[in-house]
């Protein structure tokens, strides 16, 4: 039987080999690749057949992009574009980028020249994703988007399997939900960097091989005692990268006890409605995010999701990762920053890029932050 | 005894201090993190106060090079160490500017002194004592004389870019056009301490505001930001040592923690 | 007489009381609306609200050297840098309401359109939240297909009539559909004058100074529903028509030796030097994108019509759209350069430059050149090497010119 630092491991080495895993999975399932980014309907493409795996980006150095876009870019497009160029997607039969930022809807365009052998998918997020127009303009993207992965699958899909496949999915989102719950309380078993690693790691595997394993690890981890750490915080941002910063956390004993990253909760936290068929379950969880800073709220209310995130948890404080020139998440920061300031919830921002290679300052700012919260 | 070490990017400091919180004596070396800079401090300090390494009870080092010095006790940011420093120097103070070679930062504190909130500047050297350094280069002078120039301007020229290959250049051109390098000094002054307001305004600033770290002790400097600010900003005494007295500080609240008997 | 103003006295008394009008309305307590450059106005036109375009009034406090103290505010509340500066401005001036530039009433409602870009929504947010006050959002999703998508029309339309019932609660008056016909009609008018003055530019010699076009565009963004609007730019058209007929071009002193056109928007606190740099060498920018962006037309009543039309500017629009446009511009402009703006502030625009850029280069052997600049923040912008971009290009169009009168190049 698998203890609970083997499937740690495991998922961690899985994360951190992105290539080989999505190898792996492909060999093992028996399906071809297809990558997606942030929010994308992964159901559709399950359900066609394919295995959806992540493409967030890297590490690496930027070269080729450099034709493409200027170095203000955001590192993780700056990132995909090197990638895609570099064939490294080339396992990839198509990628499904969603539109949601002005960068977003450049690299769709700059995709379709820079990456001409994997085709790309955009997918047109409507805003007004709570008005009867704009569910009903979103239910006719999917479908869009449904029959041009049928055409790239060669065969159509059944209400039936697409039904299978949003079930695999909501069954994931459970298990993920269930996970980041008892995580919270064994901050030194799930670090913040093995709990970033782990929850990557699903970006990389079938959905249902994942949610085995995060079924497993959590009854094991529930049966742990619980723990403590200097520091409980909250992260908010995009992705809770580069490693750097997790190890730096880590060092000072900060863990990340709940999250409010587009690559970890943002992808699950929001369970389906229970009424209607699949598809509309599916335009129905975008319309029920909330304080996200890709689709239009003009309640904001991620502030707020930040302080309940916080009391919920019993956080200390929380930690802004910024991803450098990412626009919609720079607009947010400013009145979280008020509310939190407001709230007496100590704030730290830590502007991030994924080719980061230097984390002094970084590993400072942490410490500080640890210090005044002694 | 107690020691506070503060070793920097470019300076070394030390503070040492008695059980009664009183300051035996503190010593700067301008060599930074990487050299011998500290040992010397030391050596200096000890002899000057006519003590060993042995009569010190616990030392506590700070600064960018803390985490390469490993005869301390225990290490501790330059955040927490500059506001205990100036807390002790400057009870008063609610904001603290420190414009380093590497990174600037501000930070709040409370009446006690304890941190409240700080921001550092982002990657980008505007605003750190780096810019400053690019901008000496281009006027033949040393970072010292930068200010000494400065003092003398009849006017500034007002360098605008915030990117300091795009400063250099734009300095460049307004020294090829006859500015007066005195009023370019002043400008490059005037340009980080626009950068270091904007510090300010983030992290929500409250008066008093004090200067510790080296750049206090540029008096042009210290008026220019007070001019951005809109509001006084007085150098802390011995603003050098700000960071290594606040550490000295620590080390002795560290040690008496660990000895509640022997230090009751 | 009004008759008796020339077009640019029109424009300078039409912009002064386009701005004290708002402020007089403001005073006697109508409603002021808050939009973006490119919004389906006739809505708010028809329900008589009052309209300020903050784009165009960020324009303005960076064109007259303004910018710095707004900036400096919005950094200071924790907005990075690295967003758009007219947002960073505007928002600046939402706290310190004051510029010695120019002034406008602070809003009662906020309407925002998704056409120009993602940026305006996330600023549009923003100011709702921090004002406390109801905002009107078009969503125009971005066409990644040559044509506009069925589906995003019906979505749009949709949204226009979610928009009139939004505003008629706002207001509490009923929505005019006759009136409602007439603003659609001079939007379309106003519209179709813009471009066709602006298409003068195409003569030998342009008796269109593009710099001039950056400021006459104040009024197709601010007024465009109104009949003194159309009627402005028909002037500008006539004047300029008859500078055709005489053979005058764009200057005073001066002939053009070289059409360029300018990709992107101005460098407003560098207006001067970057106007003076392409003059002093001949230079004159006979056209941009902006004349297209405006060219809203649609038949009167048709609400499908109005949405594609909004739907369909440049900025919104894929890569085969946008170099299939600007190649034309070349042909139709018989243009001898192009000056891009990198523009710090609008990565929409900037993200689609490069392959832009080389895919006009293939198509028409145009040289081109690319300088670092931004809209509003004076601050990211190099005096030295723009004027060695523009150079570069001069040495370039020089040869293309020998190459074509030896016949090389057709």
């Amino acid at each position: 039987m698998s203890s609970v630092q083997s499937i740690i491991d495991a998922l961690c080495e899985k994360a951190l080999h992105p290539d080989r895993t999505v190898a792996e999975s492909c060999k093992q399932a028996g399906k071809e690749a297809v990558g997606f980014y942030l929010y994308a309907p992964e159901e559709l493409a399950y359900a066609a057949g394919f295995l959806p795996v992540g493409i967030w980006g890297g590490s690496t150095e930027i070269k080729l992009a450099d034709r493409y876009l200027q170095g203000f870019c955001c590192s993780i497009m700056r990132a995909d574009i090197e990638y895609g160029m570099r064939g490294t997607y080339n396992r990839l039969r198509a990628v499904m980028l969603p539109t949601v930022c002005d960068t977003l809807k450049c690299i769709c365009e700059n995709w379709k020249v820079a990456v001409p052998q994997v085709p790309i998918i955009p997918v047109v997020y409507p805003q007004n994703r709570t008005l009867p127009a704009g569910e009903e303009y979103l239910r006719e993207e999917f479908s869009r988007v449904r029959r041009e992965l049928e055409d790239l699958a060669g065969q159509s899909v059944s209400d039936a399997e697409l039904e299978a496949a949003f079930a695999v999915y909501e069954a994931w989102r459970e298990a993920m939900r269930a996970f980041t719950k008892v995580a919270s309380t064994h901050p030194q078993t799930v670090h913040a960097k093995a709990r970033h690693l782990i929850i990557k790691a699903g970006s990389f595997m079938d959905k249902a091989e994942h949610t085995r394993e995060m079924i497993q690890l959590t009854r094991l981890l529930a049966e742990l005692p619980e723990e403590t750490c200097a520091v409980r915080a909250v992260a908010t941002g995009l992705v809770g990268e580069p490693l750097g910063v997790l190890d730096s956390l880590r060092e000072n004993d900060v863990a990340i006890v709940a999250d409010d990253l587009a690559q970890e909760s943002r992808q699950f936290r929001v369970p389906a409605r229970a009424e209607g068929d699949a598809l509309s379950k599916m335009v129905w969880r975008i319309a029920d995010q909330k304080g996200c800073p890709f689709l239009y709220e003009p309640e904001k209310t991620r502030g707020q999701k930040l302080i309940d995130l916080v009391k919920e948890n019993k956080a200390d404080a929380v930690i802004t990762l910024q991803m450098k020139f990412c626009d919609p998440d720079e607009f947010d920061y400013p009145i979280y920053k008020a509310e939190l300031e407001a709230a007496g919830i100590p704030l730290l921002y830590l502007e991030v890029e994924q080719q980061m290679d230097s984390f002094g300052q970084i590993g400072t700012r942490i410490q500080s932050l640890a210090e005044m919260l002694l | 005894m107690y020691l506070g070490i503060d070793i920097g990017s470019s300076s070394s400091k030390a503070a040492l201090l008695d059980d009664g919180k009183k300051i035996l004596g503190t010593k700067i070396v301008n060599l930074g993190t990487g050299t011998k800079g500290v040992y010397e401090a030391l050596e200096n300090l000890y002899a000057e106060a006519g003590i060993t390494r042995a009569d010190v009870r616990y030392t506590v080092v700070t600064g960018y090079g803390r985490l390469l010095y490993k005869d301390a006790d225990r290490q501790i940011t330059e955040i927490t160490c500059h506001a205990r420093g100036m807390h002790f120097l400057m009870p008063q103070v609610r904001t603290v500017v420190d414009i380093g070679g590497q990174d600037s930062k501000v930070i709040r504190l409370d009446e006690d002194g304890t941190v409240r909130n700080f921001v550092m500047n982002e990657k980008c050297a505007a605003g750190t004592g780096r810019f400053l350094e690019v901008m000496a280069r281009v006027l033949g002078c040393s970072i010292g004389e930068l200010a000494v120039l400065a003092a003398q301007a009849t006017e500034d020229v007002a360098i605008s870019s915030v990117c300091t290959v795009f400063a250099e250049s734009e300095v460049i051109s307004q020294l090829s056009q006859g500015a007066h390098p005195n009023d370019v000094a002043c400008g490059a002054l005037r340009a980080v301490a626009k950068r270091v307001a904007g510090l300010c305004g983030r992290v929500g600033m409250e008066p008093e505001v004090a200067m510790s770290g080296g750049v206090a002790l540029n008096a042009t400097m210290v008026r220019i930001l007070g001019e951005e600010l809109g509001c006084d900003v007085t150098p802390a005494p011995d603003c050098q040592a700000v960071g290594a007295i606040g550490a000295a500080l620590l080390a002795r609240e560290f040690y008496r923690k660990a000895n509640p008997v022997e230090t009751a | 007489m009004e008759s008796a103003l020339t077009s640019k006295q029109l424009l300078a008394k039409l912009q002064e009381e386009h701005y004290a009008g708002a402020m007089q309305a403001k005073k006697e307590g109508k409603l002021v609306a808050w939009a973006t450059s490119i919004c389906p106005q006739e809505l708010l036109e028809t329900l008589d609200i009052d309209v300020v375009y903050p784009e165009n009034h960020a324009a303005a406090i960076g064109a007259r050297k303004d910018a710095p103290q707004f900036i400096a505010n919005a950094e200071g509340k924790g907005y990075s840098a690295d967003i758009c500066s007219y947002a960073r401005v505007n928002i600046g001036y939402t706290d310190i309401q004051f510029s010695e530039a120019e002034n406008i009433p602070m809003p009662d409602l906020i309407f925002c359109c998704s056409n120009i870009c993602n940026t305006a929504l996330k600023w549009y947010e923003n100011l709702a939240k921090l004002l406390h006050i109801p905002l009107v959002m078009f969503d125009m999703p971005f066409n990644h297909t040559f044509d506009i998508p069925e589906h995003s029309i019906r979505y749009m339309r949709g949204q226009i009539e979610h928009a009139i019932a939004q505003l008629v609660e706002i207001t509490g008056k009923k929505f005019d559909y006759d009136k409602f016909g007439e603003v659609m009609k001079v939007s379309s008018d106003a519209a179709l004058w813009w471009r066709r003055a602006t298409d003068l530019g195409r003569n030998h010699p342009s008796p269109l100074n593009g710099f001039d076009m950056f400021n006459y565009m104040a009024m197709i963004v601010c007024a465009r529903g109104k009949e003194s609007t159309r009627d402005l730019f028909k002037l500008w058209h006539d004047e300029m028509a008859e500078k055709v007929r005489l053979g005058i071009g764009p200057w005073k002193e001066g002939e053009e030796k070289y059409r360029i056109m300018w990709d992107g928007i101005a460098c407003w606190p560098h207006l001067s030097v970057t106007y003076k740099t392409l003059k002093k060498y001949g230079i004159n920018m006979v056209t941009s994108t902006y004349p297209e962006s405006w060219t809203i037309v649609y038949e009167k009543n048709d609400l499908d019509g109005m949405a594609r039309a909004y739907s369909a500017n440049y900025a919104n629009r894929n890569l085969d759209y946008g170099t299939g446009n600007v190649i034309k511009l070349v042909r139709d402009f018989d243009l001898d350069g192009i000056v891009y703006h990198s523009n710090r502030s609008c990565k929409l625009m900037d993200f689609r430059q490069y392959e832009v850029q080389r895919r006009i280069e293939d198509a028409t052997g145009v040289p081109s050149v690319v300088f670092d600049g931004d809209q509003t923040d004076p601050r990211v912008f190099s005096q030295a090497q723009y004027e060695t971009r523009i150079q570069a290009l001069v040495e370039m169009m020089e040869k293309n010119k020998i190459k074509k009168q030896r016949g090389d190049l057709k």
